[in-house]
């Protein structure tokens, strides 16, 4: 496997390389020696990404995260079955996101008028409204970046959680880190809250089934997120298609 | 240029940016995602700096134009931003209006101070301790999308409230502006390259 080639003769006097900051619930216990570097391999070591120290990383044990000894950025975290979670709120998350889009999200009346919006409206109405631009950055950030995610979420857990090899993964986990920074599911829950509050004096505001199943899915999308670690994940990648 | 001693970079190794796998820079691409490996983000300083003022430019139409305009009963009365959080105050609605305020006015301002304030620090020769530019670092991407709350509200409300000649909320030119800010300093805030400050600052702060 010529991927994991050692590098250590390009760093012939790098000596004190550290440790990092462990926790979690049996670290404690875990003592650290510091360790007499011979050679540099991308299997026992790591950079901080926030100030490139050069961590000598231990293999992590569930329920464990290591931290950079000198910024305190998280470098890895092993969630507790970290896959089963996440394809196991991913899922659920499938069946809340369905369910907010089939139904109506929120219903105004006032004066014996009434109108209900759904949550593709919310950005349908400002495309009518002839503002393009902005209707397609809220359609990306609250429908299309959240779907995309849960699916890539989903494609790249079932073959980790199943032990099944799948030569597109690499694709996979490279999409779903990326599209993760961009989905605003949570902000968009946020903003759906203050409309309440800034219309409730002006009418009756009813809240619709896809407005707490769009909260739920909200909720699953995090959690799901919560046990997917970006060394961990590209480890297991690796194992699968080595 | 050379790199503090502890460092990857000072060992010639990068961390691929996508899959977080340490290997020698002269490879150019990572041996695990094939993705390019960069000691530090090339130009960073320049991008971040092109779209914070980027973020400037259309933080003025942002609050100077209406964003929305609320018809009732025919007559249009158009709202900005900061007009918004004034009604939310008269209205006694104390709470919303500091969760626009905040969100809306002051940590996108904060954010952009912010930004200016690391590119300055990554740049000149001594900058004060790479522990604290972190900490501002982290909170700046932390709070990033949430400044969408307000666009997000005018499009829900746009969507709700459309009794056609009664009362209707239409979209204003400044939440595209807005949301054209936030969109630009969370780009500033995640092509950022916090280890350039690191590597102004020699063994002193270890």
């Amino acid at each position: 496997m010529a991927a994991t080639a050692k590098v250590g003769e390009i760093a012939p006097r790098c000596r004190a390389i550290r440790p990092p900051v462990l926790k979690g619930r049996n670290s404690g216990e875990r003592s650290w020696e510091s360790l007499s570097v011979t050679e540099i391999s991308n299997q026992t070591h790591t950079a901080c990404e926030e100030c490139d120290l050069l961590v000598a990383l231990p293999v992590i044990q569930e329920g464990e995260r290591a931290e950079c000894p000198r910024c305190g950025h998280l470098l890895t975290a092993r969630p507790r079955q970290g896959f089963e979670r996440a394809l196991s709120f991913a899922l659920a998350g499938c069946v809340f996101l369905v369910i907010s889009l089939s139904f109506p999200f929120l219903a105004f009346s006032s004066s014996g008028l009434e109108n209900v919006m759904t949550l593709p409206e919310a950005s349908l109405a400002i495309y009518r409204q002839h503002h393009a631009g902005l209707a397609a950055i809220i359609f990306v950030a609250i429908i299309a970046l959240p779907i995309g995610l849960l699916a890539a979420i989903i494609v790249l857990t079932i073959p980790l959680v199943v032990g099944r090899r799948a030569s597109w993964l690499p694709q996979v986990g490279k999409l779903m880190f990326k599209l993760n920074d961009w989905a605003m599911v949570e902000v968009f829950v946020i903003g759906a809250i203050v409309s309440l509050v800034k219309i409730a004096h002006l009418a009756t505001v009813v809240l619709g089934l896809s407005f707490w199943s769009y909260i739920a899915f909200a909720i699953c999308l995090t959690a799901a997120l919560s046990g997917l670690d970006r060394m961990q994940v590209w480890q297991a990648i690796e194992a699968n298609t080595a | 240029m050379s790199y503090p001693e502890n460092t990857a970079a000072a060992q010639g190794l990068a961390l691929c940016h996508e899959c977080h796998r340490l290997d020698p820079v002269e490879r150019h691409h990572c041996s695990r995602c094939g993705a390019e490996l960069h000691l530090r983000h090339p130009d960073c300083l320049q991008r971040t700096m092109a779209l914070l003022i980027t973020a400037v430019i259309l933080y003025i139409p942002a609050n100077v134009l209406p964003i929305m305009n609320t018809v009732q009963l025919g007559s249009g009365e158009p709202s900005t931003i900061l007009g918004g959080v004034v009604l939310l105050i008269q209205l006694d609605s104390y709470p919303i209006a500091a969760v626009i305020f905040i969100a809306s006015v002051m940590v996108p301002v904060a954010k952009l101070f912010a930004m200016f304030y690391l590119v300055w620090s990554a740049h000149r020769r001594d900058p004060g301790s790479p522990m604290q530019c972190t900490k501002i670092y982290r909170l700046t991407e932390l709070v990033g999308k949430w400044s969408m709350v307000d666009v997000f509200v005018v499009a829900i409300l746009v969507a709700l409230i459309q009794l056609v000649g009664l009362l209707s909320i239409l979209p204003g030119p400044a939440a595209l502006a807005f949301a054209g800010v936030v969109v630009s300093t969370m780009l500033a805030a995640h092509g950022f390259d916090t280890r350039l400050i690191w590597d102004r600052t020699r063994e002193k702060h270890d």
